[in-house]
């Protein structure tokens, strides 16, 4: 006969409970993997937060994202809902634990809210990447309790989201690549190995110095998939 | 006490030796099958005496062969010589020595040029092998003697392997009635739980996927098949993930009828992080897999990367499996930011070149430009050759583009 997991589990819960107890450090809020954008947002995004990346084309939204998706994925589950725009070889390169990536094949809107809020309220993931679907107020600001009360991020990324959103997104961040960074020389020589990235904070409901605006200098070798 | 069992018939066919072992399930669960025509039953701990087994025994094996080879000894070496030298031999612990000294050499199954070069030496029996120094014995005939030196003087270190058992673990509830309300189907599902898990825990095993056949009253009949992210034996995992699987289920006619089997069994049980570790709540992981699945109609997905040239062969998808849990200790990397590449749906683009290289793309200019990359697939038959470019334009958007042939495409584009 196995032994009783309710045991083991009381058993755990007295060590947890104990003073000085051994426990898996939880931090309040995750890196963005910029150390300038982690000072102005106070220390990183915080736990329990809806944020916005907004950017046209290559702004470098999912670039912070999947820096996300790296620190939920080292210790817990992260998970992204997949529009078919996803190479995983990409996120790998950032550092994200891909045996630790719940890819979600939602398509409608509707689908997309549905499985944010299961994820969400299951407490499943620790950050939920999606696309700034169109959703009622209403939604959104059950989706933003949800994260709230898991302790989870969700992140939504798009060109410019809809004021809903925004009205109960917890950060608002407008990024822009300033300038790529080539390797080597022009043409068959030359490889993109990097951009200055330029992110303007709109909006942080929990800490001062909102729309500050400033630059970082990335360079990551042989990191865009050729 | 280890009995050894062996059958005179040596044409017995592998399925008739399985039926005689399934036969002998009803002495121990514990048996070695070591090969059609020989067994070994582990008796240590269990009622009666020698006589009284092999009484037994003999009765069981009545309707398979005549007359079965019977031996009794502390170990399978032991049991074996003893059912070798005469049917119904005991070697009570203690006396082996005594007891194997008189039998000759055949017992220790060695090749006939060991037994001749053994016998020139004079030796014949196994009391004569046991008898000689073991240093200078195994340093002439090779690491193997020592082993025969032991079991000639009776001592058998090799370990008892029980074989295992492939019996189907499921439980069925028929003809009670019917069902037309979710509640009875869950209440029946948690009976039927009850009594497969209580099996697996007997077995001591995890299940790692449910096969729910579910009957209608107008004689249909639904399949469904549940895997669980991680193996379980335990009740409320299942019956949640079940729940959440027919979730939204509805079926023509009331049920009538419910068989339900585990599958995908694994061994042992399952190793728990107790003072710390990652913060993967499995059951709930489970449970929200299986909901994600029951409303999207596919299942939730994980990628897996691989060496190749070309963007799309680069990765591939399954459904999603909780991965082992990580040893302690270990501390996470600090996260990068990397650029990432989205892939569009392939389009066919407008691109003008400038000495051999894209120059505008439409009404955008190019403005930098790296490749071309040659890539090149399926070369053994029809062969798709392209050429890549990563390419920044005005707007400050990095694509990437390929061409093949004398069309070009829009890939991804670097976000």
């Amino acid at each position: 006969m196995l032994p009783a997991r309710t045991d083991f589990q009381a058993l755990k819960a007295r060590f947890i409970a104990a003073a000085g107890a051994v426990r898996a450090a939880r931090e309040p809020s995750l890196s963005t993997a910029v150390p300038a954008l982690d000072q102005l947002l106070g220390g990183g995004i915080p736990c329990g937060s809806v944020v916005t990346l907004e950017g046209f084309g290559s702004a470098g939204c999912r670039s912070i994202a999947a820096a996300l998706l790296a620190q939920a994925t080292s210790r817990g589950l992260g998970a992204i809902i997949d529009n078919g725009e996803l190479y995983p070889p990409s996120l790998e390169a950032a550092g994200v634990r891909l045996d630790r990536l719940l890819i979600v094949p939602a398509g409608t809107p509707v689908g997309i809210a549905r499985s944010v809020d299961m994820l969400l309220r299951s407490r499943t993931a620790r950050v939920v990447v999606m696309g700034a679907a169109t959703l009622r107020a209403a939604v959104w600001a059950r989706l933003a309790n949800l994260a709230q009360r898991a302790g989870a991020v969700l992140v939504v990324l798009g060109g410019r989201v809809a004021a809903e959103l925004s009205a109960v997104a917890t950060v608002c961040l407008t990024c822009r690549i300033e300038r790529p960074v080539l390797q080597g020389t022009h043409g068959l020589w030359g490889v993109f190995a990097g951009f200055e990235l330029r992110a303007e904070l709109r909006k942080h409901k929990r800490a001062a110095g909102g729309g500050a605006a400033f630059m970082v200098s990335l360079s990551r070798l042989a990191s865009m998939g050729n | 006490m280890i009995l050894c069992v062996q059958t005179p018939n040596a044409a017995l066919s592998v399925a008739a030796w399985q039926e005689i072992l399934d036969a002998l399930d009803a002495m121990t669960p514990l048996i070695e099958d070591v090969g059609v025509g020989t067994a070994f039953l582990d008796m240590y701990g269990a009622d009666g005496d020698v006589a009284s087994w092999s009484r037994t025994i003999r009765a069981l094996l009545v309707p398979f062969v005549s007359e079965p080879r019977i031996g009794a000894g502390p170990n399978r070496f032991c049991a074996r010589a003893a059912a070798r030298h005469g049917n119904g031999t005991t070697i009570a612990p203690g006396e082996e020595a005594q007891m194997l000294a008189p039998m000759p050499l055949d017992a220790l199954e060695l090749e006939p040029d060991v037994v001749e070069r053994l016998h020139l030496l004079g030796i014949t029996t196994l009391g004569a092998l046991a008898a000689l120094p073991h240093g200078p014995f195994v340093r002439r005939f090779g690491s193997d003697a020592a082993r025969w030196h032991d079991a000639a003087r009776g001592v058998d270190r090799a370990p008892f392997i029980p074989r295992g058992h492939t019996m189907p673990i499921e439980a069925a509830m028929l003809g009670e009635g019917s069902a037309q309300s979710e509640a009875a189907v869950v209440f029946a599902l948690r009976v039927l739980l009850g009594r497969i898990c209580s099996d697996l825990e007997r077995c001591g095993k995890r299940a790692s996927a449910l096969q729910l056949e579910i009957e209608l009253e107008n004689a249909d009949t639904a399949r469904v098949e549940v895997q669980l992210a991680a193996a379980t034996s335990q009740e409320r995992e299942m019956l949640d993930v079940l729940r959440a699987k027919l979730e939204g289920a509805t079926f023509p006619a009331p049920i009538s009828g419910l068989h339900l089997r585990a599958l995908g069994l694994e061994e042992g049980g399952e190793p728990m992080p107790l003072l710390a570790g990652d913060e993967i709540d499995r059951a709930s992981v489970a449970v929200t897999l299986a909901r994600l699945e029951a409303m999207l109609g596919e299942p939730v997905r994980r990628a897996h990367t691989r060496a190749a040239h070309s963007l799309e062969e680069r990765f591939s998808y399954e459904p999603f499996a909780l991965p082992k849990r990580d040893p302690p200790g270990d501390v996470p990397a600090q996260p990068q930011l990397v650029p990432q590449l989205r892939l569009l749906a392939v389009t066919e683009i407008d691109v003008r070149l400038r000495r051999g290289e894209p120059a505008a793309i439409g009404h955008r200019v190019v403005q930098r430009c790296a490749g071309p990359w040659r890539i090149e697939e399926g070369w053994f038959a029809s062969a798709v050759v392209r050429d890549e470019y990563d390419v920044q334009l005005e707007d400050g958007e990095i694509c990437r583009i390929y061409r093949q042939g004398d069309h070009w495409y829009l890939r991804g584009s670097y976000d």
